[in-house]
């Protein structure tokens, strides 16, 4: 019989608490197949593992059992440990009386019996433990970066400047993201074009950057290191190696589509760039919105076009790639003024958005940097900035804080005043956070020295007056509501992520949480990975964040997938599912549930056979499975029965 | 014996002159003279905030320029709003050159009037701030030194805890004052460790007293006070001491509405400075002028009784 | 307009803010006559967080200042708080922006008196307050609260 010891920690009074650990170390002792058992105050500090490992020598243990927190916390530490001590990691095993007992009970006597089953069954299992080794496979030192923004295009050149090879996908046409819309950036008032576009120019010259613009991933197999991914080029109608862009059938198409680049407030034509600093610098033909596509007739472009690069009949195009790691930067969008009834419902005109308003406010933009309203071009003179419309407010909207907005309309505000001094800006706020380098000094010269009036209290309603926009607020620091009678009204938009993020997420197999941003594997120590493998995060796909901090994660991100390609192989938990080839009937049930693409059907021996570095040992196939060929290692049934029996009182 | 120039101001020759005369009965026996300003007027008692109100501040710049032409560079005061009004004066006068061109342009007008100008001794010259204004017990901690005090003790207040109550216009406002930290004050404590007794310290040392509201808010005045006294007993004081005729005028007589308006009030002795110094000195109880004093002192001196009298002559 | 229309003027009317108000004369002026700066403030309270006085007062100094922020010139010069402000200079040393609040309040005052508003006459004084407060009350009380 094994000689397994159990060690049970008091997590301070986390566990102890609730728990009479004491007792459960003495019953624990009592357990067939253990010879030793002991408790500690904190198991996981430095002299706990020393005590681990000193008694793993002194009893001659040849397995352990740690009675603390969630293996997700310190299964990896006590492996570590007990390897050290000379055991095979596999015979550590950690039985939960923290999340699942002394956390969620308060009753002691209850809470202490529980936790003794929860160590009899662990018991049970380990008395059946086999020593496993690590599973090796090898590694496609090729990344995936989707998403084209400021943040794809930061960990696209990243990993590239260290030697790998990038694939960076776009959607659309160009690389730059809103980053390349807004005018100036807080809280230096860097010009944003100025510092993007040499980014830009870098990525789409980079020899180990390969750009897929106007591109979509369309799906993905395969796992950590190994990823078989297929990517859609959606078909352009020019032949990019031919095109000079030289622009002309940019600028003779007859189509008028509202300028997404510029919000609506201009128009381009159906073959269009979306702005003069693309890259690449190169002409598509939107066929939604193309004449000739909707009516049959127009072809100008292609007579416009010298060397004959239009081509109205190329198609979409399927490419194949192998890669070992994928970042996910997909971005976001901002909630449409439309879904903010109170706020007009995208009907009154002088009521933009925040992206519109860097548009205006942009040297490159519709009015090339004069700031003048959409309805009549006047030069608005009392301007209102709301902030928070859409964001924390749970009930109707969004509940989370977009965390750029404060920033960027004290920017806004700030900006509009140095174009138009005699006009006076107005802030609604709920509360003024400014946390960030310089940002605090930044908005308190905007309040002090710049004579913005900042206003506490949420807006109600906004509607239109004659020429003016009214707006309904309140300042709470005077107790009294205000009424503005605005030339021009900026509303501070939720953060939303984009609208492709979910489908994505999806074809990716990587988590989403409640808002539809994508989860990180842990929020503090894990914020640049997801949970599986070989998957990783950047920028405001993954929630609300400014520039600097998307760039700081973009490297992040970048960083962990160099240190991912630094190897050659990868080591993957052994503890995954295994075919009794003798029993296998190769009916097939296995691969129908298998989320993960893991079993494979073998034509020549007629069985179904484990792709071990696919499986993640969910179990699903092992339940399936009607003959019992499939099972899963140090989870067998002899085992699973030794652990109900346990949890049942027996022994 | 040593003399420095003195400027008493209104209170201090009428309504408080028993913090003046026990300032004047202490520093003799610590070997210098409060040599009292041959001529001098009201200092105005508040500066003004405006340089609107140029006017307010002729008065003090007047007496500062007094001062500067009699040969003397530093001016002692006792009294916190006229040492407020004279370095605030001052410290405009110093750092700021319109306030000071307007101020010499009245000082230089009325000049014809004043007798030392007529007799042309001294030459008209623009006062730019060159008296040094300090508070008596300033003086006592910086150019004499509070160890000169406990070394001429003749009797020792040992056994005696006091509260130092500090006001507004001694501490405040500190870029114009910088006599101490305005949030945690040790002047007045160090002062009463050197006459050996024990300071109490009270969170509400430096709270308001309500100042001239006692003239037209005495209501708020009184909860002011009950607050601060009550603050103080509670944290084991026998008596308070003070350094301003206002703070003693709230603090001492203001008693009389306290007890009225709060039945768990309890008397608390009222002290200026000067004469807990004096006292130490070797002063008699006689001129002191307790019979002014509205709570009676007793309780507190029968702390020290006699036996803290020693003789270190 | 409201006489004219026999009603009775709302209790809290909004304040329909533009340019004319944030930076209109009244501002101006507070700024002027203090030295001091109104829109440094940007509200976090410390002033009436520490005032001994602000038991006494209908209006927060913070609120005041916020008031005066906005041209609320009518409803400052109405209030009780700025004549039951002591002048302490608690608020003034404790200020995070530097603010001089009580060169502010003093300000306040000073305007309610240009426009008439005499808090405290020398006849309402009673005779043996006259005859008891220290100089520097009398001097002050009347320096800072009438004309």
């Amino acid at each position: 019989m094994k000689r397994i010891g159990v060690f049970v920690c008091h997590c301070g009074i986390n566990i102890a608490g609730t728990v009479d650990v004491e007792r459960v170390a003495r019953e624990a002792e009592k357990m067939p197949g253990v010879a030793f058992a002991m408790d500690y105050i904190y198991m996981c500090s430095e002299p706990g593992q020393s005590l681990v490992r000193e008694k793993i020598k002194e009893e001659k243990l040849d397995a352990v059992i740690i009675a603390a927190c969630s293996p997700n916390l310190h299964e990896s530490t006590f492996r570590a440990a007990a390897e050290e001590a000379g055991l095979n990691p596999w015979q550590c095993e950690i039985a939960n009386i923290r999340e699942q007992c002394s956390w969620i009970h308060s009753d002691r006597k209850k809470a202490t019996e529980k936790a003794i089953k929860i160590v009899g069954t662990i018991v049970g299992k380990t008395r059946l433990n086999e020593s496993l080794e690590p599973i090796s496979v090898s590694i496609t030192k090729k990344a995936l970066v989707i998403g084209g923004g400021i943040a794809g295009i930061q960990a696209a050149l990243d990993i590239a400047d260290s030697g790998y090879p990038v694939i960076l996908v776009e959607k659309d046409s160009s690389i730059g993201g809103h980053m390349a819309q807004l005018s100036e950036t807080f809280p230096t008032l860097d010009c944003s074009q100025c510092i993007l576009t040499p980014k830009m120019v870098s990525a789409g010259k980079h020899p180990n950057i390969t750009l897929m613009t106007y591109s979509e991933v369309e799906e993905v197999s395969g796992y950590v290191g190994n990823f078989k991914v297929k990517i859609r080029r959606k078909a352009t109608s020019v032949d990019w190696s031919t095109c000079t862009g030289c622009g002309l059938c940019t600028e003779k198409c007859p189509a008028k589509v509202p300028s997404e680049f510029d919000r609506g407030l201009t128009t381009r034509g159906a073959i269009y760039v979306p702005f003069p600093q693309a890259v690449p610098n190169k002409p598509v033909i939107d066929r939604d919105n193309c004449i000739y596509y909707k009516t049959g007739k127009c072809r100008l472009c292609e007579k416009v076009c010298e060397i004959g690069a239009i081509d109205f009949d190329q198609k979409d195009l399927i490419i194949e790639e192998e890669i070992g790691a994928i970042i996910t930067a997909t971005g976001y969008e901002t909630l449409p003024i439309a879904d903010l009834p109170h706020y007009g419902a995208g009907e009154v005109p002088d009521v933009i958005d925040g992206l519109a308003f860097e548009r205006i406010l942009s040297a490159s933009g519709p009015t090339t940097g004069e700031v003048r309203r959409p309805s009549d071009g006047m030069i608005p003179k009392e301007v209102v900035f709301v902030q928070c419309a859409g964001s924390r407010d749970p009930e109707r909207f969004k509940p989370y804080c977009s965390k750029i907005c404060c920033m960027y309309t004290t920017k806004h505000a700030l900006l509009y005043k140095h174009r138009v001094h005699d006009g006076q800006p107005y802030v609604f706020y709920i509360d003024i956070r400014t946390g960030g380098k310089g940002y605090e000094e930044f908005y308190h010269n905007a309040e002090e020295e710049e004579g913005i009036v900042y206003l506490r209290g949420k807006v109600a309603k906004i509607f239109r007056d004659g020429d003016k926009t009214v707006v309904w607020g309140t300042d709470t620091l005077t107790g009294r509501n205000i009424e503005i009678a605005a030339d021009l009204v900026v509303l501070a938009t939720a953060i939303v992520p984009t609208e492709s993020t979910a489908d994505l997420a999806n074809k990716l197999r990587i988590q989403t949480g409640p808002n539809g941003f994508l989860s990180e594997a842990h929020p503090k120590l894990r914020p640049v990975e997801c949970i599986n493998a070989g998957f990783f995060i950047a920028g405001v796909g993954q929630g609300p964040k400014d520039i600097p901090e998307t760039v700081a994660q973009a490297s992040g991100a970048a960083c962990k997938v160099i240190s991912l390609f630094s190897r050659d192989h990868l080591e993957q938990d052994p503890a995954v599912a295994w075919v009794d080839e003798d029993l296998c009937s190769g009916c097939r049930t296995c691969i129908s549930v298998c989320p993960y693409d893991a079993r494979e059907f073998d034509e020549e021996k007629e069985i179904v056979t484990v792709n071990e570095a696919l499986c993640e040992g969910c179990g699903s196939c092992v339940a399936a499975c009607s003959c019992g060929a499939t099972q899963q290692r140090n989870l067998s049934d002899s085992q699973i029965k030794s652990m109900v029996t346990a949890s049942l009182g027996g022994e | 014996m040593a003399k420095v120039a003195y400027y008493p101001g209104c209170a201090l020759n009428e309504r408080s002159s028993h913090l003046d005369r026990s300032a004047r009965d202490a520093t003799e026996k610590l070997g210098f003279e409060l040599d009292e300003l041959e001529s001098w007027t009201c200092c105005g008692a508040v500066p003004p905030v405006s340089k609107e109100r140029i006017m307010n501040l002729i008065a003090p710049s007047r007496i500062l320029k007094d001062v500067r032409d009699s040969g003397r560079d530093m001016l002692i005061t006792i009294c916190d709003f006229c040492y407020n009004t004279l370095k605030r004066t001052n410290f405009s006068i110093r750092t700021d050159d319109i306030i000071r061109k307007r101020v010499n342009a009245f000082l230089a007008d009325d000049t014809p009037t004043r007798t030392y100008l007529e007799e042309e001794k001294s030459p008209w010259q623009e006062y730019e701030g060159e008296v040094k204004v300090v508070h008596l017990m300033e003086y006592l901690r910086d150019e004499l030194g509070y160890a000169v005090i406990t070394e001429k003790l003749k009797r020792s207040l040992k056994g005696l805890k006091i509260a130092p109550y500090y006001g507004c216009v001694m501490l405040r406002p500190f870029d114009e004052i910088q006599l101490d930290n305005p949030e945690n004050p040790t002047i007045m404590e160090d002062f009463v460790r050197a006459l050996e007794a024990e300071p109490v310290k009270y969170p509400y040392r430096t709270e308001c007293c309500g100042s001239y509201l006692s003239v037209s808010s005495p209501d708020a005045s009184t909860r002011l006070c009950y607050r601060i006294l009550s603050s103080a007993m509670k944290n084991g004081a026998d008596a308070i001491v003070v350094s301003c005729p206002l703070c003693f005028y709230n603090l001492d007589s203001r008693q009389k509405v306290v007890l009225d308006a709060y039945p768990d009030f309890k008397t608390i002795p009222v002290f200026y400075f000067t004469q807990l110094l004096s006292l130490a000195l070797g002063v008699g109880m006689d001129r002191q002028g307790f019979e002014r004093h509205y709570v009676d002192v007793s309780s507190a001196l029968e702390k020290i009784g006699n036996s803290g009298e020693r003789d270190k002559a | 307009m409201y006489k004219k229309l026999g009603l009775d003027p709302p209790d809290n009317p909004p304040i329909r803010l533009d340019r004319t108000k944030v930076r209109g004369e009244f501002g101006l002026q507070v700024d002027e006559l203090s030295g001091q700066h109104l829109f440094a403030c940007y509200q976090c309270g410390n002033c009436s967080s520490g005032c001994p006085l602000a038991q006494e007062m209908d209006i927060l100094p913070s609120r005041i200042i916020r008031l005066a922020q906005l041209g609320q010139k009518e409803e400052i010069i109405q209030s009780k708080t700025i004549w039951i402000c002591a002048s302490c200079f608690q608020c003034t040393v404790r200020c995070p922006k530097g603010i001089d609040i009580q060169a502010v309040m003093d300000t306040l005052r000073q305007i309610a008196l240009d426009e008439g508003v005499d808090h405290f006459g020398p006849d309402q004084i009673d005779s043996k307050h006259a005859a008891e407060v220290p100089q520097p009350g009398l001097v002050g009380v009347y320096r800072k609260l009438s004309t």
